[in-house]
């Protein structure tokens, strides 16, 4: 408990810096569910990429845009 | 090959005078199973198409969007191409290979894939197509080929085996024959016509009779009179007329027989 | 005119598949991930409490420069396997699936279409890139202390070259087979050999292309570009040269069979 008390007082203290960050996080997963809601067929069931993309931060979203993808070529 | 995509082993592909050029430019083709960039629309594609082939942009999006009204694309022109059918991508194909006014039009197996309803619309603009250019095509259906083409070259084994106009290569091929269809009982007039004089043999097959004669004036007479004399039971009475199945099955048989291999 | 019209082609792609954001998005993110990471290690550590007790931390702080180093080899490691990744089907998928074949019968020069595809590639990467370096700057600046602006830019320019290279090994592979997965593998397959070859032959391939990024913290952090890395960038633009017009015969082969 206390454990998670320091690091979200951490976070909070250095917001500025970590904005940034979170903002493009943010981005790209969204771009990736745009991407998957528009996309007419997906490697494997949709349900699937969404929860990757949700929970899996960064790498998710990547990994949806390079092997997710099926029909952009 | 003929398109530029393929080097010929020997010899070249000329066109009038077009030798010296890059063939291409004077060349439409659509291959037999077209593929698009799925992501681009209709007008976009053909847009597309006609700036590679040198036309400037104003006249590229002009001729697009009159040859997808032409081809009824136009409800679709603005939707992505991986939603179009069958048959729109054939007539996408198409429009996108006389999009420059080639001087030849190459198709290969044009309505081979197609359902009934998309090969009628295909057959129909090829028929208006071949008034405006040269319109070469392949196909295993030979019915199709009768309709549209006015001249033909038959292959066989990679080998030219025939060719020339249509009625031409028909006369030259032609075997005399009555074709007859009956109500009832065709095996006895089968037996009654192979003693007619003029009958060579006769061959029964799908409910019709084939009656392969001397002389079709003749035998003609001969036929229609018995049937009218002795009240035949005929529905169906046919002179001459060989298709070009026939004469594909006919040339590929003799050279079966000149060349065992 | 047809160049350009190939060209618009490719940029129009990359933007419907969602290339123009994802990609500058994840070069950013490989950019700043290792100056924060630095900045916060010591409050990590102590907050998870992972040192004994009376232990003193004497990490030393890294100097600006040696920062955006480290945001140079994230580039250098992901962001290749990226670009390798997002350029392995741009010719070879179109051909395996036959769009090339609709292409190429059109009055179209061989080298206009991978020329095209090249540049719109390059001009995805290299603005990525670039947005990285002021992301990974703007942190620098605001936790680490000052870095010259102007060796920033050389050094883009440089490690620009050094993914031109990467680029151009990658098209060339696109023309040698119709599989991107082998393209993927052929591409990283002889950047792997030429590092381990420049590493073993190092006194004799001061030139290699490979080398290229073991020079740039000299030249950010001094603003002086040593004699060795204009050797190897000029090696590294001589090869790309050669890649692309080994590209175009390699594809005016494979479908004029």
């Amino acid at each position: 408990m206390l454990l998670t008390q320091t690091v979200i007082q951490t976070i909070e203290e250095n917001l500025p810096v970590l904005l940034p960050l979170f903002i493009i996080q943010l981005l790209l997963m969204i771009t990736a569910l745009v991407s998957l809601i528009r996309a007419t067929s997906t490697r494997g069931p949709k349900w699937m990429w969404i929860i990757i993309i949700l929970f899996l931060n960064t790498i998710g979203p990547i990994v949806y845009f390079i092997i997710g993808r099926r029909d952009d070529l | 090959m003929l398109a530029g995509l393929i080097k010929p082993t020997e010899g070249h592909v000329s066109l009038d005078d077009y030798k010296e050029n890059d063939i291409r430019k004077h060349i439409g083709y659509l291959p037999q199973h077209p593929q698009f960039h799925s992501w681009m629309t209709g007008r976009e594609f053909l847009i597309y198409a006609a700036q590679l082939s040198h036309l400037p942009k104003k006249e590229a999006a002009q001729k697009a969007d009159s040859l997808l009204n032409r081809f009824e694309l136009q409800e679709m022109k603005n939707r992505k191409i991986k939603k179009y059918s069958g048959g729109m991508k054939q007539r996408l194909g198409i429009a996108q290979a006389i999009i420059h006014s080639p001087k030849v039009l190459l198709l290969d197996e044009p309505v081979s894939a197609l359902d009934p309803i998309g090969r009628r619309t295909i057959l129909n603009l090829m028929e208006q197509l071949k008034k405006e250019t040269t319109l070469l095509y392949s196909t295993h259906i030979l019915g199709d080929a009768e309709e549209v083409s006015d001249e033909i070259l038959l292959m066989h084994k990679g080998a030219v085996v025939e060719s020339g106009s249509l009625d031409k290569v028909k006369q030259r091929h032609n075997v005399d024959k009555i074709t007859l269809r009956f109500a009832k009982d065709t095996k006895k007039y089968q037996n009654i016509l192979e003693n007619l004089s003029s009958v060579i043999k006769t061959e029964y097959k799908k409910q019709t009779l084939q009656v392969y004669v001397t002389d079709p004036v003749i035998a003609k007479d001969e036929v229609l009179s018995l049937a009218v004399s002795e009240k035949w039971p005929l529905l169906h009475f046919e002179v001459g007329r060989t298709t070009l199945e026939d004469l594909f099955m006919k040339v590929v048989n003799e050279h079966a027989v000149a060349d065992p291999i | 005119m047809q160049w350009l019209t190939l060209y618009k082609k490719e940029c129009l792609e990359s933007a419907r598949n969602f290339k123009w954001i994802w990609v500058p998005l994840v070069f950013i993110l490989l950019c700043i991930t290792d100056p924060l990471s630095t900045y916060y290690l010591p409050l990590i550590l102590e907050s998870t409490g992972g040192l004994p007790e009376g232990a003193v931390i004497e990490i030393p702080t890294p100097l600006p420069f040696e920062v955006f180093m480290m945001s140079i080899s994230q580039l250098n490691l992901l962001g290749i396997l990226v670009i390798a990744l997002i350029t392995m089907g741009t010719i070879s998928g179109e051909r395996k699936d036959g769009v090339a074949e609709l292409i190429l019968v059109k009055p179209v020069s061989y080298f206009s279409y991978i020329t095209a595809k090249w540049t719109a590639y390059m001009t995805l990467i290299l603005s990525s890139t670039f947005i990285g370096f002021l992301a990974s700057w703007y942190y620098i600046e605001l936790l680490f202390g000052d870095l010259s602006f102007t060796n920033i830019l050389l050094t883009f320019l440089f490690f620009g070259i050094w993914l031109m290279f990467v680029v151009s090994i990658s098209i060339f592979m696109n023309t040698s087979s119709k599989l991107p997965g082998i393209v993927l593998f052929l591409t990283l397959g002889t950047l792997i050999a030429m590092n381990l070859g420049t590493t073993i032959f190092s006194t004799y391939l001061e030139w290699s292309p490979s080398k290229i990024v073991s020079y740039l913290p000299v030249l950010l952090n001094n603003g002086y570009v040593p004699e060795d890395l204009w050797f190897s960038s000029f090696g590294a633009a001589i090869l790309s040269a050669l890649f692309i017009f080994g590209a175009t015969l390699l594809l005016k082969r494979r479908e004029m069979v």
